[in-house]
């Protein structure tokens, strides 16, 4: 009986001490919770104000006629979905939207196909590999302006021009004289100058996803008998899975934004053959050229929203598609 | 408990405090790279903050802030840089000069004027100033009256004045002062002209095609052009047979002043057989297509390979280090078409103008500041530095050299269009047009295929 008592005595005790300790963690965790919260409090108000705000306020814009980007709320003319009615009715911004997307796509296989191509080679041991990854990445740290003037001012000149002296070297005549800044080939000039600015950035970033696989893998490979492009195909490239879908992700992001290369490539006034969605959305938030034409900050944020959308769609397909890293390395 | 709420709050305090400073040191390093892309001005700036501090203390002349639309390397530039120093140290009054370029002027002023933010004085083109940022200007009438009288050219203060109307209800009254007056038209090679034997200027469009055809006979290129101007081609000669309001008309699809015109005019198929008929002959240039600005001004015409170039007065100015030495300036307008609405006394004459912020606390300074840099020595130091029109009326006399040529047509100008005779003032279809003349100049695509993908694009 004594014995049954003291049982239940010891029970009730320990009992006890594991609830004092319960809430003792409770408190603590109070106290964590209490210290979260203060921490996180600054950034969420300013991630509130400087991201959240501007993010409600041009989805707002976009139903309106709004003269100027800074006009007051009072001074706006609500317009429904007329900004977004015109967008799909405008032949510009139909153009605008394709020309994106062949950016986006070509440039991209351009891209990144040669990037990782310069980045296999540069990770394979050969020599000066520090001179060569140097100069690959050099048109990175030349500002976008300087580039785009050196390729449409010295490059693609008809007259004095890089490429007609070089094709007239090689006694190439009719491909010298080639029109490659009319508005038939502007374009295309316009992409693949852009896409030689942008190879040194995306083969760093292979090299890096590269450089992280264990040589132990290519060197049993070798032992093994397997060739090079047999072992970039079976050991780096599923094992680049992750990296593949950050270039992708960065490509789209640099690509959403494209509007210096435009803007350089169609001096003054705005050429149809170059024009992307951003460019269009300056031009009519900000006013055209030389022109005095009509602003509409709300048919700008349109743009915007639209351009959003796109994105949006773009990174669901690629995470749907390119699953995250299933394998351990 | 309490200490450890003590100790959260004030790491937070210090990170928030952190974070603004942040801010500020980013807002600073932001006017650090503007002051860096605009050092030598803010070092004049500086120096002649310095020495306005001395004068001010002395005079009490206040102090202004002007945005400027040069940019920092402009001679338009250095002009108003070195000017405002003389200013101060005339006056006592500090100006802050601003050099924000043509971009960081649309873009920034409305949102600064917007803030409230302190800027006195402006410039930019007359229709912008006066349309687009119209209701910020400060009237004139009264500020100006004496100035206008003893310096102001009639007609530069008549298109400021028309500028503001057509934006604000017809109302005529004075909100901007020009300066760096302009003309489109045609430049040419009078050493070429000479050579190819072509005498007089061509008036006509007839005229303008027989010159066209001696030149090419003598075996020299006849016109050339640069991307950047093509629209004022076909522009002009829409306007030439359709007049301004019909231009503008065609391209908006509505009608203005009750003009309506759309791509089926007769008259849009004529002008564009006119450029067609110049280039099945050959006379624009074979690169004309991939002269991207400034090469066909620079690499073409400037060295003297092509005769003809359309273009504004600052031309002279902008290719001077290019320029061949036996280049003798010579210059027409548009010439007048058979048949048409309008002839060569109608004209894009441009000029940039200040105004002054209807919020400013010192408009007398203000304008007594823009009164200096538009009027006497300054005036004539933009005619002598920059090569550009004067606006003063005692300098009338002493246009550049190289532009003495447009004077006589400049002075016979009596119709005023707007940039590229308003065909581009529908943004949506600007594009097209600029790429379809290109390739009517080039000989890519014909009258009829012109104005069919015109026609197409406009949903006509």
């Amino acid at each position: 009986m004594f014995q049954r008592e003291g049982w239940h005595r010891c029970k009730a005790a320990v009992t006890l001490i594991k609830w004092g300790e319960q809430m003792k963690e409770h408190k603590k965790k109070n106290s964590n919770r209490g210290m979260i919260i203060t921490f996180l409090a600054p950034a969420v108000i300013i991630f509130l104000v400087v991201f959240l705000y501007p993010i409600i306020r041009t989805v707002m814009m976009s139903f309106y006629k709004i003269d100027a980007v800074t006009d007051k709320m009072a001074d706006w003319t609500f317009t429904g979905l007329a900004n977004y009615q015109k967008l799909l009715s405008t032949p510009i911004f139909a153009t605008a939207m394709l020309n994106i997307l062949k950016i986006w796509l070509i440039g991209g296989i351009i891209v990144l196909g040669l990037s990782l191509l310069f980045a296999v080679i540069l990770t394979s041991g050969i020599r000066f590999k520090k001179f060569f990854r140097a100069v690959i990445y050099m048109p990175n740290i030349i500002s976008a302006v300087a580039l785009a003037t050196m390729w449409q001012q010295y490059v693609y000149n008809s007259k004095f021009g890089l490429l007609t002296s070089v094709l007239k070297a090689l006694h190439l005549d009719a491909l010298a004289k080639t029109p490659w800044l009319d508005p038939d080939h502007l374009f295309w000039s316009m992409l693949f100058a852009y896409c030689f600015g942008m190879v040194g950035y995306h083969m760093l970033i292979w090299c890096s996803g590269i450089e992280r696989i264990s040589p132990d893998l290519f060197e049993a490979a070798t032992i093994d008998g397997a060739n090079k492009p047999k072992q970039f195909w079976y050991i780096s490239r599923p094992l680049l899975k992750g990296v593949f879908k950050t270039n992708i992700t960065m490509w789209s992001v640099s690509t959403a934004a494209f509007f210096v290369w435009s803007q350089l490539f169609s001096t003054v006034t705005a050429s149809k053959s170059t024009m992307v969605p951003v460019q269009y959305m300056y031009l009519q938030t900000f006013g055209a050229g030389n022109a005095v034409t009509d602003r509409n900050a709300g048919y700008g944020a349109a743009i915007g929203i639209v351009l959003c959308i796109c994105i949006v769609i773009i990174f669901t397909i690629t995470n749907r598609v390119i699953k995250n890293d299933d394998l351990e390395f | 408990m309490k200490t450890k709420s003590l100790v959260a709050l004030s790491l937070a305090a210090t990170m928030a405090i952190s974070l603004t400073a942040c801010g500020s040191s980013a807002a600073t390093t932001t006017t650090s790279d503007t002051a860096a892309s605009t050092a030598p001005a803010a070092e004049a700036t500086a120096e002649t903050a310095t020495e306005t501090t001395t004068d001010a203390a002395a005079t009490d002349g206040g102090s202004l802030v002007y945005w400027s639309m040069w940019s920092e390397g402009e001679p338009q530039a250095q002009i108003i840089k070195s000017a405002t120093e003389k200013f101060t140290a005339d006056t006592g009054i500090t100006v802050d000069v601003e050099f924000k370029g043509r971009s960081g002027q649309r873009e920034g002023l409305q949102p600064a004027l917007d803030a409230g933010q302190t800027i006195d004085v402006f410039d930019e083109d007359v229709n912008r100033v006066n349309g687009t940022w119209g209701k910020y200007l400060l009237p004139l009438e009264d500020l100006a009256k004496d100035y206008e009288s003893e310096h102001g050219n009639t007609t530069l203060f008549a298109i400021a004045r028309n500028a503001y109307a057509q934006a604000n209800d017809g109302d005529t009254t004075l909100h901007s002062i020009p300066y760096q007056p302009s003309i489109f038209g045609l430049f040419y090679n009078q050493t070429l002209f000479d050579k190819a034997g072509v005498s007089g200027v061509p008036q006509t469009w007839d005229e303008l095609d027989a010159a066209c055809q001696k030149l090419v006979d003598a075996g020299i290129t006849p016109i050339t052009a640069d991307d950047a101007y093509m629209t004022c081609i076909i522009g002009y000669q829409l306007a030439r047979y359709l007049g301004q309001d019909g231009v503008k008309s065609l391209v908006t699809g509505e009608a203005v002043n009750g003009t309506t015109c759309t791509w089926s005019d007769a008259g849009v198929l004529s002008a564009a057989k006119d450029i067609e008929d110049f280039s099945k002959k050959g006379y624009f240039s074979a690169n004309i297509s991939t002269n991207a600005y400034p090469v066909g001004q620079n690499q073409e015409f400037a060295i003297g390979d092509a005769a003809i170039i359309p273009c504004g007065s600052w031309l002279p100015n902008e290719c001077k280090d290019y320029t061949a030495e036996d280049l003798k300036w010579g210059y027409m307008n548009f010439p007048t078409v058979d048949g048409g609405k309008d002839d060569r006394t109608a004209n894009n004459i441009a000029n940039q103008v200040f105004a002054i912020n209807k919020d400013t606390k010192m408009a007398d300074q203000a304008f007594q500041y823009i009164a200096y840099l538009t009027s006497g020595d300054v005036d004539a130091q933009f005619v002598s530095d920059a090569m550009c029109i004067p606006v003063d009326k005692a300098n009338s006399d002493t246009w550049p050299t190289e532009l003495a040529a447009v004077k006589t047509d400049f002075d016979a100008t009596t119709t005023y269009y707007d940039w590229a005779c308003g065909v581009e003032s529908n943004a949506d279809i600007t594009g097209d047009i600029k790429d379809n003349t290109i390739k009517l100049c080039a000989g890519t695509l014909d009258a009829q295929g012109f104005v069919d993908a015109m026609k197409s694009v406009s949903g006509q």
